[in-house]
């Protein structure tokens, strides 16, 4: 499923212009998910150092994906991007079990803004095809997320360098779009 | 009148500044349907004079849905960036893409595409009649003030 074809499936929606927000430590493979999503090469990812967005256009709708760079120095611009999202898709390596803590904290602080309220979650538990990655729901776990209350959310397994699972997040993202409660 | 000489003076320092530590290091246009890039040009394109000029394989006209692309670094912060990227033909605009980019990092590198369905083959100009007469066009902005325009001649081969 392509980034056209989930533009098709979203044009019932009434809003001209849908914006997804992808987030995560560097490393976590936003950046491959997006490319794989655009079924481009992705084997020469280098880390972002600022944002990638890829806009769809199809029959006066747009969607823009937004991948913003995950690096520690970079995190604090976090929030210059926030405004306006319609899904926040938060992606973790599993394998990297180091940063776990990491991820968490950063992810709850995202729950807290103001600016993402309501905003429905897609995480993406990617790296699955490796042998230490821990499975979806340990790492539900480790995020808390049967606590959240305030927004609907969805933990999707992947391996963004090979798409599986990719379509089953982003089919759940077109069923979510518009469900900010 | 002094007032307004100074503030004029104070936009043509920031894009100055701006300028310097803005750079455009590559474009590409793909088939958007299989991801594969079908031209790419890795040199600095936001030399506001040059005009430069693309060789792309004919098949891009076949295809049913093409991707433009352009990864671009500053240096300076921006509050409010934006681009107005249109096509043009014998200078008649046929697209046009306006994009809010909003915040733009210090020293981040980003990249911008933009995938667009192609008109209909039966309403598509043939290659001998597009080419060299078909020019895409960027502007690069903060806010209202125009930081640099970029322009790419496409040559259909």
């Amino acid at each position: 499923m392509g980034l056209l074809d989930i533009l098709k499936k979203l044009r019932s929606n009434p809003e001209k212009e849908l914006r997804l927000l992808l987030l995560g430590l560097d490393n976590a493979g936003k950046t491959t998910l997006l490319k794989q999503l655009a079924s481009e090469d992705v084997n020469h990812v280098i880390p972002t150092a600022g944002f990638n967005i890829k806009s769809v256009l199809s029959n006066g709708f747009k969607l823009n994906v937004w991948d913003i760079g995950g690096q520690r120095k970079i995190r604090p611009y976090w929030r210059n991007y926030f405004e306006n999202t319609d899904i926040l898709i938060y992606v973790v390596d599993c394998s990297d079990h180091h940063r776990l803590e990491e991820t968490s904290l950063e992810l709850a602080e995202l729950l807290l803004d103001d600016k993402l309220r309501a905003v429905p979650l897609l995480v993406y538990a990617n790296k699955q095809d490796l042998a230490t990655a821990l499975p979806a729901s340990e790492i539900a776990q480790h995020l808390g997320l049967h606590l959240i209350r305030d927004r609907t959310w969805q933990i999707q397994a992947c391996v963004a360098t090979d798409g599986t699972g990719v379509k089953e997040g982003m089919e759940w993202v077109c069923k979510n779009i518009n469900v900010k409660k | 009148m002094t007032d307004v000489l100074t503030t004029e003076r104070d936009k043509n320092d920031r894009v100055e500044t701006i300028l310097k530590g803005f750079q455009i290091n590559w474009m590409n246009l793909r088939d958007a349907d299989t991801g594969k890039i079908l031209w790419q040009h890795n040199e600095d394109m936001s030399s506001p004079d040059a005009e430069h000029e693309a060789r792309v394989p004919k098949r891009i006209l076949k295809c049913r849905v093409v991707s433009r692309e352009m990864n671009f670094s500053s240096i300076e912060s921006m509050d409010r960036f934006r681009l107005e990227q249109k096509v043009l033909f014998k200078g008649r605009c046929l697209e046009e893409w306006f994009f809010d980019f909003g915040y733009v990092i210090p020293n981040s590198t980003n990249t911008w595409q933009s995938v667009i369905e192609s008109a209909p083959e039966s309403q598509m100009m043939p290659a001998n009649v597009l080419n060299g007469n078909v020019v895409i066009e960027t502007k690069f902005f903060d806010g209202d003030l125009l930081i640099t325009t970029s322009r790419v001649r496409l040559f259909y081969i």
